[in-house]
């Protein structure tokens, strides 16, 4: 009974809820403080920008709202002025040059009048030797109608004269204006031509400046490409030379091999004629032999061995101490002559 | 609010505009650390109230009691018993169960393997999700370490499509990066910190135990010899 019971026994979990309530509660405080954190950063740099903007536009709004109004009531009374002070000036102007005309004329009738009295007298003098008073009077009569006459005539002709002399002031108005046109023509077409000069001399700059670039460029691309040349005649000295180096290195390396190999070859004795034989080595970089391949047998296979034996022997084989030409020797094709 | 040129960096944006595996990294290290810290807040109470029950009970056993008037209050209220008592009921009750003219050496014998065997259940018991706290604490740096690694990666490859680099382009992709690894790390310092705490407490509690049942069998060697 007690050993079932003590099995069964289950563990009470206490306060498992209160746990999981308790790590959320963890959770929420930690995410709280990574949004608040993060957002601390980011927030100053926007604060220094709203709290600017929030200053500014307050003085801005205020005389935003106050201009609408205030121009048009300044328009107002700037028009209204204008207006009356303009058209006064308009009439007052042609006023005070009419009276003058008007006044001019009546000075020229009176001595004009004064003229004519004179000769009046005359025939009353004349018309004195003889008694008509009828005729006299008829005559005073007629002599005033013509006199009467005379001036409205006088009158008219210095009416026409003034017509005349008015014309002839506005012709000599309007001539003046053509002239001065006609000078102001002629000084804008000098100018014209001046300016068209000072432009031909400047292309002609222009052009002097870029045939002197253009002789000038040339000489420099000749002198680059004569530099050009003598480099690269150098280098190719220089490789050639080096070629010649290379070349001669690799021969006299190739010429050692030879030797090597065959100063380790124990030659079989009285074999018929000069047989020859060729091997295909391939060597390891610091003169390994990797593989020794027969290419053209000898015929026979005494020579054959002895010369495969005489490659092995001959292990490392010497090469030059430039890595770079090791490759000149990776695969090396060996012949050997029986007799030399 | 027009001017402002820099990014939205604030946490959720980040999140949200985080790519795909490192959202996954995200959601895993949320329930990770929530499971952690639940787990931590369970164990907290167990233990605690298991170290108070221990106290009492000891309290009330040495200051000397009548050891079957003792059993049976606490095989009656036995959901209510701590791990000492639970280990004394099977203890006693093992041995109350033999004969009184049995051979000593034998009753001893099996009342101590009923003990050791309720010892090693209540210890498993105690022990419990321990294991779990410390996979989190030694895994969770890990994995936000791959959000992290994934999301620089990504920030990274946008900026061979920029000519002009600037660490304008690549700020925000760490930024969200980053918080991958945050996660893992607060997932995972709790997690140690618990788990070293309650590994000693366990420690303790399993020596009280230990040295409690070798003093019950003394105490109930002497008893049969009596």
């Amino acid at each position: 009974m007690n050993v079932s019971v003590q099995r069964n026994h289950p563990h009470e979990e206490p306060k498992s809820l209160t746990a999981g309530m308790l790590a959320g509660l963890v959770h929420l405080l930690f995410v709280a403080l990574l949004v608040f954190g993060l957002h601390w950063k980011d927030h100053p740099p926007e604060g220094m920008v709203v709290d600017i903007w929030t200053e500014l536009p307050k003085p801005i709004q205020e005389p935003v709202k106050a201009p609408p109004p205030s121009p048009p009531k300044q328009p107002e009374p700037q028009p209204t002025p204008p207006k009356p002070e303009s058209p006064k000036p308009e009439p007052t102007k042609p006023e005070p040059p009419k009276p003058e005309p008007v006044k001019a004329e009546p000075p020229k009738p009176l001595p004009q009048k004064a003229a004519v009295t004179p000769p009046v007298k005359k025939p009353d003098i004349a018309m004195k030797q003889k008694p008509d008073p009828e005729e006299q009077k008829k005559k005073e009569q007629e002599k005033i109608k013509e006199q009467e006459r005379l001036k409205e005539i006088e009158k008219q002709k210095e009416l026409e004269k003034k017509k005349e002399q008015e014309k002839q002031k506005e012709l000599e108005k309007q001539k003046e204006l053509a002239k001065q046109k006609e000078l102001e023509k002629q000084k804008e077409i000098e100018k014209q031509r001046e300016l068209e000069k000072q432009k031909e001399l400047a292309r002609q700059k222009e052009l002097q400046l870029q045939k002197e670039r253009e002789q000038t460029a040339q000489r420099q691309r000749e002198q680059e490409v004569k530099a050009q040349r003598e480099a690269e005649a150098q280098r190719a000295a220089q490789q050639a030379a080096a070629r010649n180096q290379v070349t001669n290195e690799i021969s006299k390396y190739k010429a050692l091999i030879l030797a090597k190999i065959k100063s380790r070859i124990v030659m079989p004795p009285d074999l018929p004629g000069n047989p020859v034989v060729e091997f295909n080595v391939t060597l390891l970089p610091g003169g390994d032999i990797l593989d020794v391949r027969l290419s053209k047998s000898s015929g026979h296979a005494v020579f054959d061995s002895a010369v495969e034996r005489a490659i092995h022997l001959s292990k490392p084989l010497p090469l030059p101490p430039d890595p770079a030409l090791f490759n000149e020797f990776r695969n090396l094709n060996i012949t050997v002559h029986y007799r030399e | 609010m027009s001017t402002t040129v820099t990014q939205d960096m604030s946490f959720l944006h980040l999140i949200t505009s985080a790519s795909l595996l490192v959202q996954l990294v995200m959601l895993i290290l949320v329930m990770i650390s929530f499971f952690s810290w639940w787990y931590i807040f369970r164990k907290l109470f167990v233990i605690r109230s298991e170290i108070k029950k221990t106290d009492d009970f000891e309290d009330i056993f040495w200051r000397g009691v009548d050891l079957n008037a003792f059993h049976q209050r606490i095989t009656s209220s036995r959901y209510q018993s701590g791990c000492l008592e639970r280990i004394f009921a099977a203890g006693f009750g093992e041995f109350t169960k033999h004969p009184s003219g049995s051979d000593l050496e034998a009753v001893m014998e099996s009342t101590r393997r009923a003990m050791r065997a309720t010892y090693q259940r209540e210890m498993d018991y105690l022990e419990s999700h321990l294991s779990f706290l410390a996979t989190v604490g030694s895994v969770s740096p890990y994995i936000g370490l791959l959000g992290t690694v994934w999301g620089i990666m990504n920030s990274f490859r946008s900026l061979s499509s920029v000519t002009q680099a600037t660490i304008a382009h690549v700020a925000p992709g760490i930024a969200e990066a980053l918080i991958a690894t945050a996660m893992g790390l607060f997932a995972a310092i709790p997690a140690v910190v618990a788990y070293n705490r309650y590994a000693s407490s366990t420690d303790q509690l399993a020596t009280r135990f230990e040295s409690f049942m070798e003093e019950l069998s003394n105490v109930l060697q002497r008893r049969a010899a009596e």
